[in-house]
């Protein structure tokens, strides 16, 4: 099986003239975005000790990315509401193409490929209605295909389940319109779910919390091999309330929610950053920004299992073994069963979500 | 919990000083929050009694008592934390902005059904949160779509129910304030608050969120774009109060602001001259339902009345926030 170092090896092996930029030293494994010292809003690509290969200016600030399946392209999106994405080639920085957003419509900052590379799906607000979108884009062109209803307002992350022909979405209830900035304008009636449809925008299945968690926003997504889908939760209700930000659920199941013990669950401020299985798939975490803390669970029980603390904590994602996270304050390290480490600490302040490149050519 | 070794080697600065906070919480608390809301609940009775008196909705004596209560709610509406955030509160108080329109289909529904919720103030107070507060009894008093529909006496027996409502509702918030406030100038380990340092942060929270509220919904919402201004979005724009509301939350959070930063003379001095360009741009705007918006002149008064805040929140953000506390968290503070 080719991989993405060979493949894009082979890239530049077969290129007459020497590639520019930073296929010649290496490709990357994560990808994220971040404010560099001199004021300027990059997407970054890093190797897996947090050494950064290449940067791609973004013309404001940057929230996730995703990377395409098999070619060595990624896609970053600016921070909502904002109503561009930039398709980049990952082996020589170079903007492909500019995604704009239709009329009436913002991207949220996430998105995802399709399992064979043809489509890109991304979550939209559709703000004169109200209403989630997901656009639906042409992964070769960069045209605009189709869209479908999020089956909810706020649609945030959104991931492709394992097999590719469903999506998990998670729609976070919160309603906002460009012209309010990003007040947040239907709290006492927000009502957040993870809905999961197929590729046309049939939905197959979506998950409510219950009533007394109705302002727990469901935001940022983690998908295991098997199935199994990891939310992290946005806490909208009275501060000095301290309810569970992480849940699991599996396709005809109920949705299980996990919180540390008082102490360490008190300290986050009901707030979860971003969220991700560990390699193996035995652990998840949830970065906690706003409480300077990373929090560990079993993906099984969901039994809590250590916190790190960490100054402004956000970005994280599977490495080649545990979990790699991000900080606002320029640090990248590897948490494993054994380790905790910071590996690197470049000037730059990372921004909430760190993306990992999986090519599977 | 096991908190791994390396944790403490990491990232995170120890508080390098505690400050005492007690002297400007306990200002704060007796003299900013408290009498607030004891304002509140005498002006929601007045509106009780003169609804009782006259219920039409033209009543002078009636919209009156209506404009001062809605007056106290907002000069006390930044405050939503605590009691007043307890059940959505504050949200029963003032449903807006109703960018679905359920407070009009609430009420027409309870009125094309004749409904027997207003009998009892138990059972009103089990409606949907858009059918109660000050904006629902707007539509009441002022919305011509509303004031003809039904029965006349099911309509005053509903404007009763409401006034009635929003009385209860401010007793309510009065009451617990009362027994919460000690959580404010005692924390520690029986208080949400652990420090005063965290209680301080909560209240600069509430200034903070009510000056976006401000700029970008009260303001915001009915500027929308150049090409496509939303004068009917205004906040209670029925009945003239949209510019009102402004000036008075200004006012309040000026007032909580010359509290926040009392130890540093400085930065109270940066707020209030801000706060007194906005309040005067406001007062010199005679646009009361912000229908200006809608003409090219109108507008740039409204936006400079808009900028004037935006200079507020980030000299509060820049010069107030870090005497609090408060780090500006690169994550931390992005809120996605």
């Amino acid at each position: 099986m080719t991989n993405r170092r060979t493949f894009l090896a082979g890239l530049a092996a077969a290129s007459l003239a020497p590639v520019p930029g930073w296929a010649s030293v290496g490709a990357p494994d994560f990808l994220a975005a971040a404010l560099f010292p001199d004021g300027s809003y990059r997407l970054a690509g890093l190797d897996a000790t947090g050494a950064i290969l290449f940067s791609v200016p973004l013309p404001a600030r940057g929230h996730a990315a995703a990377a395409h399946p098999h070619k060595a392209q990624a896609i970053a999106f600016a921070r909502r509401p904002g109503t561009f994405a930039l398709v980049i080639d990952c082996a020589t920085g170079a903007v492909l193409k500019h995604l704009q957003a239709p009329a009436g419509r913002h991207f949220y900052g996430h998105g995802t490929f399709s399992a064979d590379g043809t489509r890109f799906f991304t979550t939209e607000n559709d703000y004169e209605a109200a209403e989630g979108v997901i656009g639906v884009w042409d992964a070769a062109s960069y045209a605009r295909v189709s869209e479908f209803s999020s089956g909810g307002i706020g649609p945030h992350d959104i991931r492709l389940m394992p097999g590719g022909d469903m999506l998990v979405i998670a729609n976070g209830g919160i309603e906002t319109h460009p012209d309010s900035g990003r007040v947040k304008l239907n709290l006492p009636t927000m009502r957040p779910n993870l809905t999961y449809a197929d590729l046309s925008g049939s939905v197959v299945a979506q998950v409510e919390l219950r009533d007394a968690l109705h302002k727990n926003s469901i935001r940022h997504l983690a998908v295991r091999g098997d199935g199994l889908v990891g939310f992290a939760m946005q806490w909208q209700g009275d501060q000095t309330e301290h309810p569970p930000l992480l849940g699991l659920h599996r396709l005809g199941q109920k949705a299980r929610l996990f919180a540390a013990p008082a102490a360490a669950q008190n300290s986050v401020q009901g707030y979860a950053g971003s969220i991700a299985f560990s390699a193996d798939g035995n652990a998840i975490a949830i970065t906690c920004p706003r409480g300077n803390t990373l929090h560990r669970f079993s993906a099984h029980s969901g039994t809590f299992k250590d916190a790190l603390a960490l100054e402004d904590v956000c970005g994280l994602g599977a490495g080649t073994e545990g979990l790699i996270f991000t900080t606002g304050t320029g640090a990248f390290g590897v948490l494993t069963d054994t380790r905790a480490a910071i590996t690197a600490r470049p000037d730059c302040q990372w921004d909430n979500h760190l993306i990992p490149i999986h090519c599977a050519v | 919990m096991r908190t791994l070794a390396l944790a403490t080697a990491l990232l995170v600065p120890l508080c390098a000083h505690a400050q005492d906070r007690t002297p400007i919480l306990m200002d704060v608390v007796e003299t900013h929050i408290l009498p607030r809301f004891t304002q509140l609940s005498g002006a929601t009775e007045t509106l009780v009694t003169a609804a009782q008196d006259d219920c039409t909705p033209e009543s002078e004596g009636l919209r009156t008592a209506y404009g001062t209560a809605f007056d106290r709610w907002i000069s006390a509406s930044h405050l939503r934390f605590g009691p007043t955030e307890t059940g959505d509160r504050a949200f029963a108080m003032a449903f807006w902005p109703d960018t679905k329109g359920f407070t009009p289909k609430t009420l027409s529904r309870l009125i094309t059904a004749e409904d027997a919720v207003v009998n009892t103030p138990e059972t009103y107070a089990e409606i949907s949160i858009a059918g109660r507060g000050f904006l629902a009894l707007e539509r009441m008093l002022y919305d011509p779509a509303m004031t003809q529909q039904g029965s006349a006496a099911y309509r005053c027996a509903l404007i009763r129910a409401i006034a009635t409502d929003i009385d209860r509702n401010a007793d309510a918030i009065t009451a617990d304030w009362q027994t919460y406030a000690p959580n404010l100038t005692q924390p520690g380990a029986d208080s949400p608050y652990r420090s005063g340092d965290e209680a301080m942060q909560q209240l600069y929270g509430a200034l903070i969120t009510g000056l976006e509220f401000t700029a970008d919904t009260r303001l915001g919402r009915p500027l929308g774009t150049f090409e496509r201004p939303r004068p009917n979005r205004a906040e209670a724009r029925r009945s003239e109060r949209s510019l009102r509301h402004v000036e008075l939350s200004l006012i309040a959070l000026r007032d909580l602001a010359a509290r926040l930063s009392f130890d540093h003379p400085q930065i109270a001095t940066d707020l209030d001259t801000a706060f007194a360009r906005a309040i005067d741009r406001a007062q010199a705007l005679d646009d009361p339902a912000l229908v200006g918006v809608a003409t090219p002149q109108g507008r740039i008064r409204v936006e400079a009345l808009q900028q004037s805040i935006n200079d507020i929140r980030a000299i509060a953000s820049a010069e107030l926030g870090p005497t609090l506390g408060i780090r500006a968290g690169f994550n931390a503070l992005d809120g996605d």
